[in-house]
Order: structure tokens, then sequence, then C-alpha cells
């Protein structure tokens, strides 16, 4: 048994109160040995529901483990993420807060078409294992078989074939860049427009308009609704193989990837408190790799895939730089 | 058509989860009372709970979220019906008459009213999506922007029951409304009227904006009274009364079963809703029946076909995220958020792998429409105890709860800003005998009306001619323009009666401004 006397309680509390001062002393980089002492906090730029929002949930308690503390899921939807962005950005720099985003393309898009208060650059993405490409589908009862016929059709006349799109999207520019690569004047096109990838790809699957340009991942629940017929990606896309990719009809054109999704800090607190930045680099590593995280989320259809900020910056500034370049056809 | 195999483990299903059978009651609650929050709309109410439903099993969160679903719909009547603040846009048409009954002491009947159409339209609904789940989501798929653009211009005929003094301020007043509607990024990209501020790129947030405009002018009528009620007699909660309007819907199984269809179509169509499906029930209604010129005045009617079309939406949308997995509306986007947090997908091959536990959502639907009734009447009996405070103590309660309903739910100041700017605006409407439900309903369907229109547009090439392509779209305009003809013509029968009515209306109008000014 131990006797705790008005010294010893003294002694403690004398201890406590200068280690206390010497943590208020302390210069904040030596402070980051002890992060994170408090639970962080996990900025999604979206309502509840959407990808990011299930991505942080799903994700979540593998991270905690990871952190060893809680993270709460802090949703700040609207204006195309530059709400939830400037939130962030404007958190104190100490490490509490992290972002779970579409980086690409809603970052480039806000700074390019928005004016918004900051710069590409002032973002540091930890890992983006998500990646979307543009699809161009028609419903499964066309009478369209392949990407080539549809361009052929439109390069005899350019009004036969009605194409949904959402304007200012990076489905967008795939679409009038391809157009452009096959001599296709795309002023000339009947051109749909729709404020979301949901309602232009349901406006594909129910034949409204003859051919979408839409993200391929949101199709996946209405794969039996539509028929492939151009993915904007290098390679097969290893979670719809059977889609042929655009270059398949023999028209070349540079494109734009259509989402980056994934884990994000600020830039900020990657040159200021680097420390912090790696204990948070190593934790979304450590839980990505995570055997029961790749497991969960996979039935859940989210990705979890460790590509690391090296490749994850260099792809999200080579897409930025791309999108920037073309900045013109996203208006 | 019904699998009655499947339908038979349904059942089956439904009695082994037993226990989840248990969120019905709490769910509900959550539904009324959020829903019944001037502010906070359905999608709302599910968007905070859906997090604490990710910690049941996958068939215990979807009966809790729908349960919330279900209360929600109805919810929203109550303050409407009480204090001529619909706690959501999809009640907003159950003011009209819901509040004229209020005033003549009749709100026990009409919330009884609108509970009955809500529970049997509620199963109505479902029932018939039970048995035409697939071909229905098929169709709503085919469902275009010109036909889109026809069940707008059917919805702005409301206009035409919102009988105000001058023709021309309520035209100007719609006009004005649409404008509001428009405001931000449009569906081609271009930007107009946001001032610089990031928040408008979205639009008018629309729940705010509506209750800052409904709320300022209701509220400045009750400041100046002791009760809401004038009545001392009328000041009562009655058990008895609600019944006999719930057992009163019973008299009107027509209304309820237009109420009910239009309200599956809308509901069904993606991006719809039922804010918009309460507004054209009521309008049809309205046209369609004979004694049109009662309604506004508290025709249990109206309530009736505003609440069977909220609730029988449910049914609708539901239809088209099951069989498709797309939502119709926010309520639904939920949902299939918590489907795929309990990694399962709605859409075909939902419906073709796991046949049972749609047909278990489905009737476990419908269980749900009958414990509203008794969970309703409870809720109506606490709700309605407002009549008997005094109003210097509800209108500040309302106030801040408004407030803070726009605040919480997104935690932007912009909520509250907008319900200040259009409480102002609210008041200045009142102050000059602009009609205020005339803006509100142009606040609603104004970008409706543009998206659809353009997209028309786009699709047509310019061309006018494309409607002979669309048969659907022909027929709702057919059906539209014929039941204005016929409405026209009865109108002419009935003129000498209008005139007697009007004669009735100015007479109460002068007593109203003699009130006021007293």
């Amino acid at each position: 048994m131990t006797h705790i006397t008005r010294r010893d309680a003294f002694k403690l509390t004398a201890g406590g109160l200068a280690a206390a001062s010497g943590l208020v002393a302390m210069p904040a980089i030596v402070r980051a040995a002890n992060y994170p002492t408090r639970p962080i906090n996990v900025v999604v730029p979206f309502a509840t529901g959407g990808y990011n929002d299930r991505l942080s949930r799903a994700f979540a308690p593998y991270l905690d483990k990871a952190f060893g503390q809680p993270t709460v899921i802090v949703n700040k939807p609207g204006a195309g993420t530059q709400l939830g962005n400037t939130y962030a950005l404007q958190a104190p720099n100490d490490g509490y807060t992290i972002l779970c985003t579409s980086a690409s393309p809603y970052i480039p898009l806000t700074v390019l078409l928005q004016n918004a208060p900051y710069k590409i650059e002032d973002f540091y993405m930890i890992n983006l294992p998500s990646r979307d490409y543009t699809l161009a589908a028609t419903s499964a009862d066309s009478p369209l078989k392949s990407f080539k016929e549809v361009l052929d059709k439109l390069k005899a006349d350019p009004s036969s074939l009605s194409i949904g799109v959402q304007p200012a999207s990076a489905d967008y520019a795939n679409m009038v860049l391809v157009m452009q690569a096959a001599e296709i004047d795309p002023k000339k096109l009947r051109i749909v427009t729709y404020d979301g990838g949901g309602p232009a790809r349901n406006a594909t699957a129910g034949a409204q308009v003859d051919v979408g340009f839409v993200g391929a991942e949101g199709f996946l629940p209405l794969k039996t609704k539509i028929k492939p017929l151009a993915m904007f990606s290098d390679q097969p896309v290893e979670w719809y193989p059977e889609a042929p990719l655009a270059s398949a009809s023999g028209v070349k054109s540079d494109y734009v990837e259509g989402s980056q999704r994934g884990w994000a800090i600020t830039a900020k607190l990657k040159k200021e408190q680097p420390e912090i930045a790696k204990t948070i680099e190593a934790a979304v590593e450590k839980a990505s790799k995570d055997a029961k995280a790749i497991e969960a989320l996979k039935l859940q259809d989210l990705a979890t895939t460790w590509y690391g900020p090296e490749a994850s910056n260099k792809a999200y500034l080579a897409n930025a730089a791309k999108m920037a370049k073309y900045v013109d056809l996203l208006k | 058509m019904l699998d009655f195999s499947a339908f038979q483990d349904a059942l089956g299903l439904m009695f082994t989860s037993a226990g989840s059978w248990g969120w019905i009651v709490p769910g509900l609650i959550v539904g009324l009372v959020f829903s019944a929050i001037p502010g906070v709309s359905i999608t709302m109410a599910m968007a905070i709970v859906l997090p604490m439903s990710l910690y049941m099993d996958f068939f215990s969160a979807i009966v809790f979220l729908t349960s919330v679903y279900t209360g929600a719909g109805y919810g929203g009547s109550v303050p409407a019906i009480l204090m001529n603040i619909p706690g959501s846009p999809s009640s907003f048409a159950t003011t009209f008459d819901g509040y004229a009954m209020s005033k003549k002491g009749q709100h026990n009947e009409a919330l009884g009213y609108a509970l009955f159409a809500s529970t049997i339209c509620g199963i109505l609904g479902y029932v018939l999506l039970l048995l035409v789940i697939e071909p229905m989501a098929n169709i709503v798929l085919r469902i275009g922007p010109v036909e889109m653009f026809a069940v707008a211009v059917w919805g702005m005929l409301l206009l035409g029951s919102l009988g105000s003094k001058y023709l021309t301020r309520g035209l100007l007043a719609a006009a004005f409304g649409i404008l509001l509607g428009t405001v931000g990024m449009n569906t081609a990209g271009f930007v107009r009227g946001t001032m610089g501020i990031p928040t408008l790129l979205d639009g008018i947030p629309p729940i705010p904006a509506m209750i800052g405009l409904l709320a300022a002018g209701q509220l400045l009528t009750l400041a100046g009274k002791d009760y809401i009620l004038d009545a001392e007699e009328a000041r009562e909660v009655s058990v008895r009364k609600i019944l006999k309007g719930c057992w009163g819907t019973m008299k009107y199984p027509g209304v309820l079963i237009r109420g009910s269809i239009i309200g599956i179509i809308i509901g069904a169509v993606p991006g719809v809703g039922s804010s918009i499906g309460n507004l054209i029930a009521y309008a049809e209604t309205k046209r369609t029946s004979k004694d049109s010129a009662s309604f506004g005045k508290g025709n249990p009617k109206g309530v009736i076909a505003a609440e069977s079309a909220v609730a029988s939406a449910e049914g609708g949308s539901m239809a088209t995220m099951l069989a498709l997995g797309i939502p119709g509306g926010g309520a639904t986007a939920i949902l299939i958020a918590a489907f795929m947090m309990h990694n399962i997908v709605p859409g075909p091959s939902f419906i073709e792998n796991q046949k049972p536990m749609v047909y278990a959502i489905i009737l476990n639907n419908i269980v749900q429409a009958l414990v509203l009734l008794v969970v309703g009447i409870g809720f109506i009996y606490v709700a309605s105890s407002v009549v008997k405070v005094r109003t210097r103590y509800i209108l500040p309660a309302i106030l801040v709860i408004a407030t803070l309903g726009t605040y919480a739910v997104t935690g932007e100041t912009a909520g509250p800003i907008t319900l200040f700017v259009f409480a102002l605006l609210g008041f200045a409407l009142v102050r000059y005998e602009y009609p205020i439900a005339a803006v509100v309903v142009g606040i609603l369907l104004g970008r409706m009306l543009e998206t659809e229109f353009l997209r028309s547009y786009q699709l047509s090439g310019g061309n006018p001619l494309y409607i002979f392509q669309r048969p659907a779209a022909m027929a709702i305009f057919g059906v539209m323009l014929i039941s204005l003809f016929m409405t026209a013509w009865g109108k002419r029968k009935q003129a000498k009666q209008e005139a007697e009515e009007e004669a009735a209306m100015e007479a109460l109008h002068q007593q109203e401004l003699a009130g006021r000014k007293s």
C-alpha cells in the first residue's frame, strides 16, 4: 500500500507544473513527439453518403488504431469543396485536421474557375488510392456498337447524336479533346448539360441522350443498363476490365483523369511541422496496408491501395497542370 | 409481378429478425421530431442519424432509417397545420388548408386527416411498389427533360390556386420567386446572381429561405394575438376529434388515390422529390373538385391531397433506389449510403439475388405506416398543446429553434443568414400585400423549370417539333390542357356562385385589415 503524503502530492504537482511549463516553452517541432494526444478531425468537403464520406467512415476504425487516437468525421459540403477546403486551410496548423477529399478535379476546378482563395500547391497529398476515369457509354439497348461508330456518325453529321455531359468537368474536357482529335467541331454537337454525374448517368442509362461522358465508377451499379464505349485511361481499368479504351477507336487524344480521391493535409503543415506530417503519413500507410482494412473496404467498392505521398502528389500536380492547360475547355 | 416464394421467404425474414422491429418506434419519433422543427428537412433528419446506423446490423439499420423517413414525411405537417409554418418543404401545400382549418378551431381534425392520409397512402405507395417494382423503375429511367418540364409547368399551375387580391402582384411575386430559384450555377455551368458569395454557387438554400419568408409574415400576425387560436373553447386537444379526422379521411378515396399516384410517380423520378409532389397533388385536387372555391379556406380535401402525395412519394423513391440503385431524392441518397456502408449495393443485381430482402424491407415499411398511426396520435397530442401556450412564449421559441435548425445541420452560418434576409423580404412582401406563397412556389420550382427547359432545348437542338417524338410529354401537356379547359368550363357555370364567395372573401379581408389595425 502506498501512502501519499502532502509532500509527495506537492512534489507531484510541482513536477506536473514544471512538465507543463516545459511543454509550453518547447519549440513546436519537439512537441510533435507527443502528437497525437487528442481526437483528429477528418474534414470531408461533401455531405454524408458520398464516396469520400463512405471512404472516411469505413477507413476510420483502422486509422484510429494506427493513430492511437479516435478520428472524427466532419462533413463540410458546399461550393464544389471550396468551403471544406477553406475550412481545412484555416484550421490551426497542428495536425489535428486532415482532409479526405476528391483532390482532383475539385481543388484545381475551384482554383481555376471559382477564384478560390487558395492555390493548388496549398495542399499536400498523403495518398490518393481512388482513381476514376471518364467513360463514354450508351444505353444497353442502343444500336450504337463502338466508339468508332459514334465518331464516324458525328463526323458525317455532328448533330446526329445527342451527348450528355457535366459542364466544367474533366468529362467535358475529355469529350472536347477527343472530338477535336477526330476533327469534329464541338460547337456543332448537340450537347445536353447535367449538373452532376448522377443525373448524366441516369440520362445515359435511360437513353435520354445517345452517348454520355461521365465518371466510370458511378456506372457500376447500373452496369446492366449500359454499354461501355470508351474508357479514357492508358490501361484497362481493374474494376471495369470489359470497358474498351478510348484509343481503341483509332483516335488518339490527350485526356484528364476523372478524379483522384483520398487523404491530404495542408502544405503548410508539411513544411512547418514535418514531424507531425510524417506521423500522419505513417498512420495512413499503416491503415492502408492493414489486411482487415483492405478486406472491409473492398466489400464496399472503396479503394485502399497505398501509392504514398510522392506518387500521389506527382499524379495530383500533373493532373492539375493538365487541367490548367485545358482550362478553356472546363469553362 | 409478385414473386410468391420470395414473398414467403420475406415473411420468414421479417419474423426471424424481430429484434430489428424495435427500431421502428425510435425511428418514427426521431423523424417526427426533427421534421417538425422548422428548417430541418427529411433529408437532414436522415443525414443526422446515418452515422448512428453504422453500428447496427443491416436490416436494423434500414428499418431505423426508413422509419425516420416515414416519420419525417408526416412530422412536417404538424407545424404546417398548427402555425402555418411547414416543418419541411414537402409539407408546404399542407399549410394552405391545414392552417385555415386550425383558424376555425379544427386543428385536431386537420391533424387527424393528415395523419390518416399519411398512413393510408404510405401503405398504398409500398403495396404498389411490392407489385410493380421492376417495370416501374424502368419506366422512370425513360422520363426525360421534356416530360419533366411538363411536370414543372403543371406545378406552376398551382399559382392559379393561390388566390390573392391582385393578379398582377401574384404574377410578379411568382416571377421573383423563379428568379431567386435560379440563382447560382445552372446546369450549363453559367453563374448568375451570386454576388461573389461562394455559398450561393449552389443556389439559395431553399429551406431557410422558405422558413424565413413564411415565418416572418406568420410570426408578425401571431405577435398581435395572445394565443394562436382566438376562441378559448377551441384551444383544446382532443383525441376524439383527432380520430374523427382520421375517420373522415376515408370519405375521400378519390383524393387519396389521386394524391398517391401523383406522389408515387413524382417521388420515383430521380432528382425531384416530394417537395413538388405535394404542390401538384394539391393543385390537381383543387381544380378537379366541385367545391374548389372552399380550398384554402379549410377544406379537408386540401390537407388530404397534400399529405397523401408526401407519404406515397416514399414508396416511389424507394422503387427507384432498390431497383436501379439511384436516389430519387436526398432521403434515398442517404439510404443508399447506408446500404453501401453495410456492403450492399442496391440496384438490378440486388433485386435479382436478394428478392426476399427487398420484400422484407417493403413489408416492414407497411408495418411502419401502421405503427405511425399510433405513435403519430401520441405525437399530435403532445405537439398540439402548443395552442394552449401564449404566443409571447411560442414566438421566441420558434425563432430560436428555426435559427438553430438551419444552422445545426451544416454548421454554416449561411442558413441563419438566409433565414434572416428572407424574413425581412417576407415582412416587406406581407406589408405590400404580395402573396408569399407564390414566391415560395417560384423558389421550389424555378430551378427545375429552367434546368429541364434548357435540357429540352439542348436535346432538340432548338427544334420545337421534337415534342412529337415524346408521346409522354405530349400526354402530360394534353391532360393539363384538357383539365384546364374543363375547369374553365365549370367555372363559367359557377360564375354566379363565385361572385358571392368573392364578396364574402372581400368582407373577410376587410375584417382582417380592421383587426390588424386595432
